[in-house]
């Protein structure tokens, strides 16, 4: 059946950049020689994983990884639930629109965008924030540079790019809140305060779980492409995740077995923690990605 | 429902428009401030005097970036790469998505699982790069065409709402002899038309603002994409290459260069975005309702 045809393109694509690349990772199993190539280097065993549990240096990173992460989770995961919250009490559908192409913009900016945008504002000298903190009589901040403060510049980076754009799905979720039940409320006196904590949240807490589980199952991406742009040799102590990690391990240092092997061990605990987290959704609410 | 306004309702009016007043100040801040600088003196800029507005309006900076030769070119290259790249991925999506959404045809199961089993395993930046290599790719735009125009979240979006269209209306076309492609191509895909908007403009964006493949990949930097030419005037103090003619940019400074440069790559999205909202709104709706 010419069907199976209109698949063969994107079974080609696949297999070449898919597949292909899972094969390569056997060179995490090899000491990889870019002259011998894949098949002509020699086999190690697990020595490049055994090397990756006793180095000190990816302890650091995965540390790093996971703190990242938390942090990004518990500061920046309620957010977008309290903007939509504040969205859906405000009336003026113009001011609303306005407001909420504004918010959702920054996720369409690249990292390179927002690291300039950052970078400018966060300047040590003549940054706009240090500028406004002279002007009160405090001191200059090197953002960027103290490890003091590096983690807090993702933070609140990652959440100036997304919170806004992620409210979007639980504004969605709150349009389908059935709407008798606002009015029965009404009816038994609640106020709109009352509505918005027995109506509203209940009415999005299934969504709010989904997504949170899932948000779970993605806690080794603390934000690779983000964290390149942005850190420097003085923040790798706390900023060096395991995407960097792989990415200096393996393109600037020419180890390429070894940052597979860290690779490979993050795409596999990361497998397993979707898995994981779709399994946990689809028993506690139902619902499941999949 | 009309009601009487209590104290609470203005209270909580006053949270809602306040906070959200807030937050899209936040949004804006970091934005303004590079709109201002690079529209500002180079006396502005050094003193670090540069706000929300502009100090010493003047043009120079972004004439600077606008005959700026690798600026130009990275523009260029940058174009070029969102519509090729664009068209050719959301081709093989919808291409694909429709084999795909055909449930009842033999082996189509586990050919699905092969493509979803791709968007939560695979073989990671050291193997992917050790491919394009081998391919002989590097320095060529094609990593930056080829390999991700398989994106199985699309095909998956593309094919439920493929899913979703009455098999009757291919049934008829079917017994008239129209084979399977006029069939997608006839009735399927125009009938598709808002999730096919969608994925376009997501691949578009995604493509648009792509910088890490083109870091990996190209060295040349007569085929530097916009953003990783970018990426280099902000991270390499010293790439941005001095003004040949001073008296035509009398106001030239780094600083207001890069603010330019940045305002200029983000324009199209600052332009185009407004209009294109909702079918970004339908998408991720679209994306958190299946399953």
């Amino acid at each position: 059946m010419d069907l199976y045809l209109l698949l063969v393109p994107g079974l080609i694509l696949l297999l070449v950049f898919k597949y292909v690349p899972m094969y390569g990772i056997i060179i995490a199993f090899k000491d990889f020689d870019l002259n011998a190539g894949i098949l002509g280097s020699k086999w190690v065993g697990l020595y490049n994983f055994r090397r990756l549990i006793e180095s000190a240096s990816f302890g650091v990173v995965f540390k790093n990884t996971l703190i990242i992460s938390f942090y990004k989770i518990i500061i920046l995961f309620p957010i977008p639930i309290i903007i939509a919250l504040l969205m859906n009490e405000m009336k003026r559908m113009h001011f609303k629109k306005f407001i909420q192409t504004i918010i959702t913009l920054p996720h369409f900016l690249s990292w390179v965008v927002l690291t300039g945008l950052f970078v400018n504002i966060l300047a040590f000298s003549g940054g706009f924030v240090n500028e406004v903190l002279n002007m009160f009589g405090l001191d200059s901040i090197s953002f960027l540079t103290n490890p003091k403060m590096f983690r807090g510049v993702l933070v609140f980076t990652s959440g100036w790019k997304e919170v806004g754009w992620s409210a979007i799905i639980y504004i969605a979720a709150i349009a389908g809140v059935d709407q008798e039940q606002y009015e029965a409320a009404y009816i038994d006196g609640a106020g709109r305060f009352k509505q918005m904590l027995h109506v509203t949240l209940p009415g999005i807490s299934s969504t709010i779980i989904v997504l949170l589980v899932l948000r779970l199952g993605g806690v080794l991406e603390a934000g690779t492409e983000q964290i390149l742009l942005l850190y420097s040799p003085t923040v790798y102590s706390v900023g060096d995740v395991i995407g960097t990690y792989v990415y200096r391990m393996g393109l600037g240092e020419m180890q390429y077995s070894y940052a597979t092997a860290v690779g490979i061990f993050n795409s596999v605990v990361g497998f397993i923690l979707v898995i994981c987290g779709n399994f946990a959704s689809k028993k506690i609410t139902g619902k499941s990605i999949w | 429902m009309r009601y009487k306004k209590h104290a609470e309702d203005w209270i909580i009016d006053s949270i809602a428009y306040i906070g959200m007043s807030l937050f899209a100040i936040t949004a804006l801040i970091p934005f303004l401030n590079v709109v201002a600088k690079s529209f500002s003196s180079n006396t502005a800029i050094i003193s670090g005097k540069v706000g929300i507005f502009p100090k010493g309006f003047n043009l120079d900076s972004m004439k600077y970036v606008i005959i700026s030769k690798e600026f130009q070119s990275s523009f260029r290259i940058s174009i070029f790469l969102t519509v090729v790249a664009t068209l050719f991925s959301v081709f093989i999506v919808v291409l694909t998505a429709y084999p795909l959404s055909k449930k009842h045809i033999k082996g189509i199961k586990p050919i699905l699982l092969i493509f979803i089993f791709t968007m939560f395993f695979g073989g990671g930046m050291i193997p992917n790069y050790l491919l394009i290599k081998n391919l002989g790719w590097m320095d060529s735009l094609l990593p930056l065409i080829v390999p991700n125009a398989l994106n199985v979240f699309n095909i998956i979006l593309v094919k439920s709402y493929y899913e979703s269209i009455p098999e009757s209306l291919e049934e008829s076309a079917r017994l008239d002899g129209a084979s399977n492609l006029t069939i997608l191509f006839r009735i399927v895909i125009p009938l598709s038309k808002p999730i096919i908007a969608t994925i376009l403009l997501f691949t578009a964006v995604g493509n648009w603002n792509s910088w890490f493949e083109a870091m990996l990949y190209i060295n040349n930097s007569a085929l530097k994409p916009l953003p990783l030419y970018l990426r280099d005037i902000i991270m390499l103090a010293t790439s941005i290459e001095q003004p040949t003619d001073m008296d035509a940019v009398a106001n030239f400074t780094a600083e207001g260069a890069r603010a330019a440069t940045i305002i200029v790559s983000t324009l199209p999205i600052l332009l185009v975005y407004p209009f294109v909202q909702k079918y970004f709104i339908t998408g991720i709706m679209i994306g958190s309702v299946k399953g």
